[in-house]
């Protein structure tokens, strides 16, 4: 309510200024995406229910779907506006309200003020988005990209989403082909990370291992859905980037430092690094991104080496986007031992179709079968029962943006 | 005969302005500027860039504010097809990316033919696009579409 109460006033005090200066600038843009979705076996609760057949129950790692029909996990409602100050300052503020989060509370996505230097470089500073991936920047923009949720194989790896800092944007155009180049410096305090319910019993005064200092690693119960407060300090990167209208081609690397008191987890550098392109050429749209991130002991035991990938491909037909998509999520040479963790796996495909419903919006329909790998849960919230070795996730979402 | 031959390169350049302004009546499609912009022309991919909010300045460096038409303008759909080469689809979804990042917004629709000119002629740093039909001499042609 408080965070609320500060954005609105943030946006009131960025409006009435808009209107004191007298600046025609002014610009108000939104975008909402209602969705659906239902999966056709629930997850093991406990080792009980592992043998047992279908019963209602969540499947997703956060518990947001599950096989009924939920609207809770991609569902969210978003407010920018942008003001003009003059020829060199402009000012920008986004309001993110999502079903998962309880009632739509309201938060500050972001908020920044950009001081346009000279031509090619610009410097932002404030509450920016952290770019990792190609489509990191718009998120939550369900109309700005092909799937329901980007695949998670990929995008669920790094739980730090903003960061308060700031970064510069330098544009090199050489004719119609153009190059951004943006570093940053930050830090991200205040969000709040899915735990891996492997760890979730770890709790200092009862978990360290007096030989090592290592955490004891205990199973919690199957289904348990914990999130920890983490900050992310001294946080540096470089995003590149560059195309066309028709394609574009990115890598990115990020290294911080990460700590989460809850978990003992004080000053562990953790490290990302992704390359990925896409391209919307003739009738052809494809995506395609890797990443990995390697994670210093102690946070491991949370956040353990993975690398991912995902490959989409669609064929535009008038304004129809059919569309399939194959991700991975797996082990990258994750140490093992105490105080590591242990990597999760699986792997993907989905089909899905876009329908534009004139400019501005869009409906989506998407079939997703998820199989965890290596003896993991994947990304599941828990194993699957017994005989089964995936499950079908099905959603449907509208989009918009005005 | 000096006065004759002035007489004729006057003739001359009459006819040739003449027959330009036919050509660009007939056009489809002009991108114009202020009549102070000091450039003779830009090619398309420099209007593009401008237009896609990769540059805010002309090919000398003078900074360039884009005006749109409508959005439901035919001359606005052609211009997008033609000289940046973007579906009226693919330009709504570019545009969404780099509003909702924070890096951009589209150029401001002012409304059809007339209204762009008129903004143009009153804009020393204006680029705008019209249907050819509309041209005179408040603005200046700085490319033709055919």
């Amino acid at each position: 309510m408080k965070k609320w109460l500060i954005s609105a006033l943030g946006v009131l005090s960025i409006l009435s200024a808009g209107q004191a200066f007298g600046i025609e600038g002014v610009r108000v843009n939104g975008f909402l995406t209602a969705g659906a979705t239902y999966a056709d076996t629930a997850a093991c609760q406990n080792d009980a229910a592992c043998t047992a057949g279908p019963g209602r129950g969540p499947v997703s790692q956060d518990g947001n779907i599950a096989n009924q029909v939920g609207f809770a996990n991609d569902s969210r409602f978003g407010l920018q506006i942008s003001a003009k100050v003059n020829s060199k300052v402009d000012v920008t503020g986004q309001l993110l309200s999502r079903a998962r989060e309880g009632n739509y509370a309201m938060k500050a996505n972001w908020a920044f003020v950009t001081y346009h230097v000279a031509n090619p470089l610009a410097i932002r500073a404030g509450k920016l988005k952290l770019t990792t991936f190609l489509i990191s920047d718009y998120l939550e923009v369900g109309y700005a990209y092909p799937w329901i949720r980007p695949p998670q194989e990929v995008y669920y790896s790094n739980p730090i989403s903003t960061m308060n800092g700031m970064d510069m944007l330098y544009r090199v155009n050489f004719g119609r082909f153009s190059m951004l180049i943006q570093p940053y410096y930050g830090a991200s305090s205040g969000e709040q990370a899915l735990v891996p319910q492997e760890v979730v019993n770890y709790v200092p005064q009862m978990g360290i291992n007096p030989q090592n200092g290592a955490a004891i690693v205990e199973n919690s119960p199957k289904g348990t859905v914990a999130y920890t407060d983490f900050t992310a300090d001294n946080m540096y990167g470089i995003n590149v980037s560059g195309g066309t209208n028709a394609f574009t081609l990115r890598a990115g690397y990020l290294k911080t430092l990460v700590s989460a008191p809850a978990f003992n987890v004080i000053d562990k550098t953790a490290t990302f690094s992704s390359v990925g392109g896409s391209m919307d050429w003739e009738n052809i749209v494809l995506y395609s991104e890797y990443f990995q991130r390697k994670i210093e002991q102690e946070a491991n035991t949370a956040f353990p080496d993975q690398k991912g990938w995902y490959a989409t491909v669609g064929y535009r037909i008038g304004k129809f986007l059919p569309n399939v998509t194959f991700a991975k999520l797996e082990d990258n040479n994750n140490p093992v031992g105490l105080g590591y963790g242990t990597p999760l796996a699986q792997s993907s495909v989905t089909g899905g179709l876009r329908y534009e419903l004139g400019t501005g919006a869009d409906i989506k329909f998407e079939a997703e079968e998820v199989k965890p790998l290596d003896g993991t849960r994947g990304l599941l919230i828990g194993p699957l029962p017994t005989g089964k070795s995936h499950v079908m996730i099905y959603s449907v979402a509208l989009d918009l943006v005005f | 005969m000096a006065r004759l031959l002035k007489k004729l390169a006057v003739l001359v350049l009459v006819v040739a302005g003449f027959s330009g302004m036919m050509n660009a009546a007939n056009a489809a499609l002009a991108i114009i500027g202020n009549p102070a912009n000091p450039l003779e022309g830009i090619s398309a991919a420099d209007v593009a860039m401008i237009y896609l909010g990769k540059s805010d300045e002309f090919p000398d460096g003078r900074r360039a504010v884009a005006v749109d038409q409508y959005r439901r303008s035919p001359v606005r759909a052609e211009f997008y097809r033609k000289v940046v080469g973007m579906d009226p689809m693919r330009l709504k979804s570019y545009w969404s990316k780099l509003i909702f990042s924070g890096r951009g917004q589209p150029p401001r629709a002012v409304g059809g033919n007339e209204a762009v000119k008129r903004w143009v002629a009153r804009h020393p740093d204006g680029i705008g696009y019209v249907d050819g039909k509309v041209l005179d001499h408040t603005v200046k042609v700085l490319m033709i579409v055919p």
